[in-house]
Order: structure tokens, then C-alpha cells, then sequence
């Protein structure tokens, strides 16, 4: 991406980029000369990646903590993904009581913490019912994510034109086949990019499942730093692993958007 | 004609409520009509007549709030499944086409025909084929409605509907959107089914239709059927000072 920026631009704008660059770089060494810090990189790549005693490659606990992150995140995604479908679907439907019930998850949800929300479910709920805290985990995250996914799919149903759900009646398509077939599949493209916000969301907000003890990719960082003080470089490493992982998400919906789109 | 008409109005009311009393608007008053298996009744009017909210009750996309609606012998009420029913048998062309953007001209014409009428694959492909052939453009079929002009669009649209093999068409001002050149051509088909003997109720400005395919005029003013007449008799000799303007203003 860098190289492409620096291609097409003037010169003028390279000198700019590169002053950039440059003032970044002495406040990053001006500030960790400052502090006296040791900066150890070169340990870093031991958590990331290492080898056994015989000399297999092994993941190291960073990798291990974003398997976990990636596993979380996925079944969340797609847990978040159904919920907010059902909820908005229920919310536009003329039932008083799937309404109400739409609208007292959204409220309940939207305006509390969601860190909050972890702890009720693991400290409160999953007793009760003997529920792990993976479980714990990916209910609370799927829970939080869904009723945001679940805005955003009601504004795309509601975008529709009226004149969609009107040539599916007078062809005797009753409800269900109306949405699957003319209402879902338009909503579902036009509402594709601002999904990805809510995914992108979810996975930096699993980072607060290392609170319920989930070696995660942020507790991972949390538990080598507590033992190596390498504060800088994991939190920096942790931070480029999240941002690797959400910018790749933005691209590879990018690219679906671009594949299939068709022209209206 | 047969003796049972095929859609029977009666005492039909529908008001579009406003924040106040003042603000209502009352779109159809008082209508009652019989329409019978074979004709092509053209309702016309003054804009804000109510012609298209009749049309639009006569197959449940507007609710209206006393009177009957009986067609093909089921009448239309609160029974979901009367609804249903009634929307099999009767097909709608709009203004606006509303052709589905994501889907192609083959399956824009055979979902309902699959989903509804339940047939196979192969006889889909058959009617979608055959119909395409009729409205005249069997080359777009792979197409997108997007990739389509307005009077093809529309075209498409009637396929659609006919697909279904319904026992009446109604037409909600079918030509408004479009230029001229597609005018004519999406007023062949119509004229064509016209002649096939389909039942047509057409909303329409263009008079020269309505003398040369309809076969009933129902003048409609401020909700109420003013004048309800034979093509001929109409043009010639209109009865009410209303329609004598208002045709005065049209040819």
C-alpha cells in the first residue's frame, strides 16, 4: 500500500510523507531515550513462533492467544450475524409481542457495558446453568454485536423500495419467499459494508474477554509482559496483530463487494 | 359476456386518514362495479381521482374500509389466505416496472411461477421462454433489468405477471414512465392481450388505447365513478359535465 501511495504521488507529496515518517520516528526514539527503555525486540519472535526440544516449530503463546481470538471472534461473528437478523426481522414484524421483545434486547443491550454485559453472563448466568467461559464468552460478544448488526440490517430491509415488497404480493409470494428471495438478498448487499464495521468491532471488543480468564491474543500479551516486562514491544506486537487482522476483513469484503455487484 | 361477473365491487370505500379531520382525503367513494371474463375496462380521470387506489384494493395491496371485493368468486377480506389466493389469479403492472435488480429476466419471470404455481424447472423454462417471446425480447433473457431499456423493463414486467396465468391483469399506469417510442411498444402487448381476450383493468392517460382497446370507460372524479360506459359511446357522447371537461382537456 505504501508503495503504491509513494508512486503515484508528486514529489512534493513524497517529501511530505517522509517528513511524516520522520517525525514519528524521532518522538518514538526521543521519548523511549527519555525513559531509558530497553527495547528487546529480538525476543519477540520467541512468542510468536518457536521451536521444541527436538526442533519442531510450535506456536509460541501469541499465536496460541490469537487461535483463540480468531475462534471466538468466527462463531461470534456468525452467532451475531443470525441473532441480528432474527431481531430485526422481529422488530418489522407486526407481532406486539416479537416486537417487544426485539425492543427490550436492544435497550438492554445498548445501553450497558459490554464489559458489564461479561461479567453478568460469567458470574451470574453461566453458574447457573454450568456454561463454560468460551460459552460465557461468545454468548456475551454475540449478544453485543448482534443488536448493533441487528440496526443496521433493519435500515437496509426498511431501504428497500415499497415497490419490491408490492410486485412480490401481486405475484402471490407471501412473506417468507418475499424476504428470502427479493428482500434479504438486495438488504444483504447493501448492508454488507457497515456489517463489516460491526465485525471489525467485534473482534477489537473480544480483547475485554481476557477479563473472564480466556487466553485470548490480550491476555496472552498480558501474562508474557507480567513475566519478561516487555511492555512496549507486546502491547505494539498485540496491536499489529489486531490491526493485520481487521484491515484484512475490510479488504476481503472489499474485494467480494466489488465481484459481485451488480448494476441497479 | 357471462352472466357471473369475474370481479364484483360493491359499495366500495377507502379513505386515506390525516392528522385531522380536515386532512383526509377520501380516495374511492361509494364505487360499485361488475367487471365481466373478457373486458377491458380503462379507468380514467383527473390526477387524485382515486384510479389507482381502486386498482390497488382490487388485488390487497391497499386495505379498504367498507364495501366488498369479490373476485372469482373469493371474496377479498381479512382471510390471509383469500389474499393469497386472489393475487394468484390476478396480475399487476406498475409505473415504476418493479422488476427484481438482483435477479435476471429468467428469474425475474419464473420465481413465482416455481414458488406459487410449484411447477418444474422445465415448464418454467418453457412458460419464461414462451412469454418472452410474446412481449417480444427472447435475447434479454440472461439480462439484468438493469441493463434493459424502460419499455423492455416493462415488457418484462407484464411477462412476469402473465406467467403466473392469471385470470385478470390490471395495469397502474403502465406507460407514464416512459418516452414515446417505448410507449408504442409496450402498448402493443397490451393490445395484443387485449385481443387474446385477457381481462384487463388499464389506468392509463393514453386515450388512444382506451378507444381503440378497451372496451368500458370508467370515469373517475374525486373518488366516485362518475361515468361508467361503453368505449364508443363514451367519446362520442359523454354524459356528465365532468367528463365532458375533462375530456376536453385530454384530446
Amino acid at each position: 500500500m505504501i508503495m503504491i501511495f509513494v508512486r503515484k504521488t508528486t514529489i512534493i507529496d513524497s517529501i511530505k510523507y517522509l517528513l511524516f515518517l520522520g517525525v514519528i520516528i524521532t518522538i518514538i526514539t526521543l521519548s523511549s531515550a527519555n525513559m531509558n527503555y530497553n527495547w528487546q525486540w529480538y525476543r519477540v519472535p520467541g512468542y510468536i513462533i518457536s521451536r521444541s526440544a527436538d526442533g519442531a516449530l510450535i506456536p509460541g503463546r501469541l499465536l496460541t492467544g490469537l487461535a483463540l481470538t480468531v475462534k471466538i471472534s468466527v462463531i461470534s461473528l456468525v452467532l451475531a450475524f443470525f441473532i441480528g437478523m432474527i431481531t430485526a426481522l422481529f422488530r418489522l414484524s407486526s407481532s406486539f409481542t416479537a416486537k417487544l421483545v426485539a425492543r427490550i434486547y436492544l435497550e438492554l443491550i445498548r445501553n450497558t457495558p459490554l464489559l458489564i454485559q461479561l461479567f453478568v453472563i460469567y458470574f451470574v448466568i453461566s453458574p447457573v446453568f454450568n456454561i463454560n467461559p468460551f460459552i460465557s464468552a461468545v454468548l456475551a460478544l454475540s449478544l453485543f454485536e448482534g443488536a448493533y448488526a441487528s440496526e443496521i440490517i433493519r435500515g437496509g430491509i426498511t431501504a428497500i423500495p415499497k415497490g419490491q415488497w408490492e410486485s412480490a404480493y401481486s405475484l402471490g409470494l407471501n412473506t417468507i419467499d418475499t424476504y428470502r428471495f427479493i428482500v434479504l438478498p438486495q438488504t444483504l448487499k447493501q448492508v454488507l459494508p457497515p456489517l463489516t464495521g460491526q465485525a471489525v468491532s467485534l473482534i477489537k471488543d473480544s480483547a475485554l474477554v481476557s477479563t473472564i480468564a480466556i487466553f485470548d491474543l490480550t491476555m496472552a500479551g498480558q501474562s508474557i509482559i507480567s513475566e519478561t516486562f516487555l511492555t512496549f514491544e507486546i502491547w505494539f506486537t498485540v496491536a499489529l496483530i489486531y490491526l493485520v487482522m481487521t484491515v484484512s476483513i475490510s479488504a476481503f469484503v472489499h474485494r467480494l463487494e466489488k465481484r459481485s455487484r451488480y448494476d441497479q | 359476456m357471462t352472466s357471473k361477473p369475474i370481479i364484483s365491487i360493491t359499495d366500495l370505500n377507502k379513505t386515506f386518514p390525516g392528522s385531522n379531520k380536515d386532512l383526509e382525503v377520501i380516495a374511492v367513494k361509494d364505487v360499485t362495479v361488475d367487471i365481466y371474463q373478457g373486458e377491458v375496462v380503462v379507468v380514467i380521470g383527473p390526477s387524485g381521482a382515486g384510479k389507482s387506489t381502486l386498482l390497488r384494493c382490487l388485488n390487497g395491496l391497499e386495505d379498504f374500509d367498507s364495501g366488498s371485493i369479490i373476485i372469482d368468486n373469493i371474496p377479498l377480506n381479512h382471510h390471509h389466505k383469500n389474499r393469497l389466493e386472489i393475487r394468484k389469479e390476478v396480475g399487476m403492472v406498475f409505473q415504476s416496472f418493479n422488476l427484481f435488480p438482483h435477479m435476471t429476466v429468467r428469474e425475474n419471470i419464473s420465481l413465482a411461477v416455481r414458488r406459487v404455481r410449484k411447477k418444474s424447472l422445465a415448464e418454467c423454462e418453457t412458460i419464461t421462454v414462451d412469454l418472452l417471446e410474446k412481449v417480444g425480447i427472447t435475447d434479454k433473457i440472461d439480462s439484468y433489468p438493469s441493463q434493459l431499456s424502460g419499455g423492455q423493463q416493462q415488457r418484462v414486467a407484464i411477462a412476469r405477471s402473465l406467467a403466473m396465468n392469471p385470470k385478470v391483469m390490471l395495469f397502474d399506469e403502465a406507460t407514464s414512465a416512459l418516452d414515446p417510442v417505448m410507449i408504442s411498444e409496450v402498448l402493443d402487448v397490451m393490445k395484443n392481450l387485449a385481443k387474446d381476450g385477457m381481462t384487463m383493468v388499464v389506468v392509463t392517460h393514453e386515450m388512444g388505447f382506451a378507444r381503440e382497446a378497451g372496451s368500458r370507460i370508467l370515469f373517475m372524479d374525486n373518488g366516485e365513478i362518475v361515468e361508467d360506459r361503453k368505449v364508443e359511446d363514451f367519446f362520442l357522447d359523454p354524459n356528465e359535465d365532468r367528463s365532458k371537461a375533462f375530456l376536453s382537456k385530454v384530446i
